[in-house]
């Protein structure tokens, strides 16, 4: 099956000496929706803007379904859509002019120019709003319209750069709906550079977390998330007792534990699978005779996981507290 | 990317600009100040000096071309900061990723500034013409006048491309928008021939693509002596083209 995108040892060097991109690897599978994570100056968007034909690599190969980036840079341009992070349509006409001058620039055939448009605005949800300048929409609305402009061709990879950035909750959930939906319809794939955990992790099919330059890990969220090996298990006594310091230390003896403390009368245990440390650890409790109310567990978030990978604070193992 | 790709996306970035200017044209009016002044306040009152040989032309008709070509001209040579502005949006990104050459981008935007100056001599054209400005009553010499316009105009506003993906900022193109303007116009025969002008500026003025289009224009509505016509037009088209590709060979630097 050919790849989506495709990236092999790729770099990007600005003026001699500042290194963007320090050896990349990168495979999206088509029909994916890929998160691309990693914080402020870490090079996700210098490795979109090469993707998306604007930048060459100072080395390395990058593809979209086959095409070369660079060598076959004109062919790339027809199969993908790309809205930047920055406003990228016109406020001084209508959001139904925009969408047309948009779908002639891109080459859509007369015939079929008006259907185009008035499927793009329906998509993105801006048929009341079609007629009205621009400059009178909300941000999402502006959102919207660039995404529906990138659409209007059904590319066969979007590029997205911070697709949601600046927008509120309800606007960006809008933002998703109205893009999966597409997404559905048509197999696009998506290749998209966020801040944001919960998207990563809500959308996402797969995620890679870029720092300074390289790529520091790739999975499915749950992978990432399992790969902290921290998740914390909850138990919170019911009479008060609390568990004596031979238990604890019977409890930490334990294979699958990497920790266990006490917070009054709740002890925090953390694990590495809370699934299978969990019988083990009632077993030693109940031996020793205590009994618990309730038992919670704290599952790592997708940003512990970034925290972890990219954040600049040390992420204390199995730490006391989440 | 075919002849007729570019074409289209050329007739799209005109059909843009028309767009725009449909929704507001206070640049339009406010711009046609200037150009009034030159005409009412500078052209009367020189026009009771008689102190410019003009050929037996009224001074304000002498001036008239030239007026006309400045604010065509001041038009295009502001249309980098549209560009300057569509830098810092996502836009040019955006133009440069789609399936479009780069010369159909800036021969487009180019051409639809040029579009953008004709409607602004279009303001100014009545106003001469009550101020009794003579043109010669002849509707194609009229009409390839505005076209000398048009050209003139859309190849300083690929100077001004130009410009802008070397500037990349808005006040350092504004700065050398300023610069640029009136020595053009001071350094042509825009208001004296260049028979008066010190040797030195008159060589500058032979270079001044300018002094091609004020020729040609004055030729076409004031003097009707197009006898230099045919050179008037090479020099034009030759400065057109190699501003054209030189504008396009830099144009995909401008976002990075």
């Amino acid at each position: 099956m050919t790849l989506a995108i495709d990236v092999q040892q790729l770099t990007k060097v600005y003026n001699g000496r500042i290194r963007a991109l320090d050896g990349i690897d990168l495979e999206v599978k088509a029909g994916h929706i890929f998160a691309f994570l990693g914080p402020n100056g870490s090079g996700k968007t210098t490795l979109m803007r090469i993707l998306t034909t604007q930048f060459r690599p100072t080395s390395g190969q990058a593809s979209s379904f086959g095409l070369d980036v660079v060598r076959d840079s004109a062919e790339v341009r027809k199969i993908i859509g790309y809205v930047p992070q920055e406003t990228s349509v016109w406020a001084d006409i209508s959001g139904f002019e925009n969408l047309l001058i948009y779908s002639k620039i891109y080459g859509v055939p007369s015939g079929r120019r008006k259907k185009a448009v008035r499927q793009a605005l329906q998509r993105m949800g801006l048929e009341e709003v079609a007629t009205n300048m621009v400059k009178t929409y909300s941000g999402g609305m502006v959102r919207r319209l660039e995404i529906a402009c990138a659409l209007l061709v059904e590319p066969r990879i979007l590029f997205l750069d911070e697709p949601t950035i600046g927008l509120d909750p309800s606007a960006r959930k809008a933002v998703w709906q109205n893009l999966t939906s597409f997404k559905k319809e048509h197999g696009t794939t998506v290749f998209f550079n966020t801040h944001y955990m919960d998207e990563a992790d809500l959308y996402s099919d797969e995620i890679a977390i870029i720092n300074r330059g390289k790529i520091v890990k790739s999975g499915t969220a749950s992978e990432l998330k399992q790969s902290l090996r921290s998740e914390i298990l909850r138990f919170y006594s019911e009479d008060g007792n609390n568990v004596d310091e031979r238990t604890l230390n019977d409890i930490r003896d334990l294979s699958m534990v990497s920790n266990a403390t006490l917070h009054g009368p709740r002890l925090d245990v953390a694990v590495e699978d809370g699934e299978r440390a969990l019988p083990l650890i009632i077993g030693v409790l109940s031996r020793a005779g205590f009994t618990f109310s309730r038992i919670s567990s704290a599952k790592p978030s997708l940003d512990d996981v970034f925290l972890r990978y990219a954040g600049q604070i040390n992420f204390k193992e199995g730490g006391d507290d989440l | 990317m075919t002849v007729n790709d570019s074409f289209r996306e050329m007739f799209a970035m005109i059909e843009l600009e028309m767009r725009r200017l449909r929704h507001d044209r206070t640049e339009i009016y406010t711009r046609a100040i200037q150009p009034i002044l030159w005409l009412g306040v500078f052209g009367s009152v020189m026009s009771q000096v008689n102190a410019i040989p003009t050929g037996g032309i009224p001074y304000i008709d002498f001036i008239t071309p030239g007026v006309l070509l400045q604010s065509t001209i001041f038009v295009s040579v502001f249309y980098g900061l549209t560009i300057v502005w569509e830098r810092e949006t996502g836009i040019l990104k955006r133009l440069l990723v789609a399936p479009a050459s780069r010369y159909a981008t800036v021969i487009g935007r180019s051409i639809a500034s040029g579009v953008r100056a004709v409607v602004q001599a279009l303001i100014i054209f009545p106003v001469a013409l009550l101020l009794g400005v003579r043109f010669i009553p002849n509707p194609f010499y009229i009409l390839a006048a505005f076209l000398v316009l048009f050209l003139v105009s859309g190849g300083f506003a690929a100077i001004s491309i130009f410009v802008a993906s070397v500037m990349k900022t808005r006040e350092r193109f504004m700065g050398l928008g300023q610069a640029l303007i009136m020595p053009l116009f001071f350094a042509s025969n825009a208001l004296y021939p260049i028979k008066m002008m010190p040797p030195a500026l008159q060589y500058i003025a032979v270079m001044n693509p300018l002094t091609y289009a004020v020729d040609a224009v004055r030729g076409l509505m004031i003097s009707g002596d197009v006898s230099r016509l045919a050179i008037d037009m090479t020099a034009i088209i030759i400065f057109d083209i190699v501003v054209f590709t030189v504008a396009s060979l830099n144009f995909r630097k401008i976002i990075e």
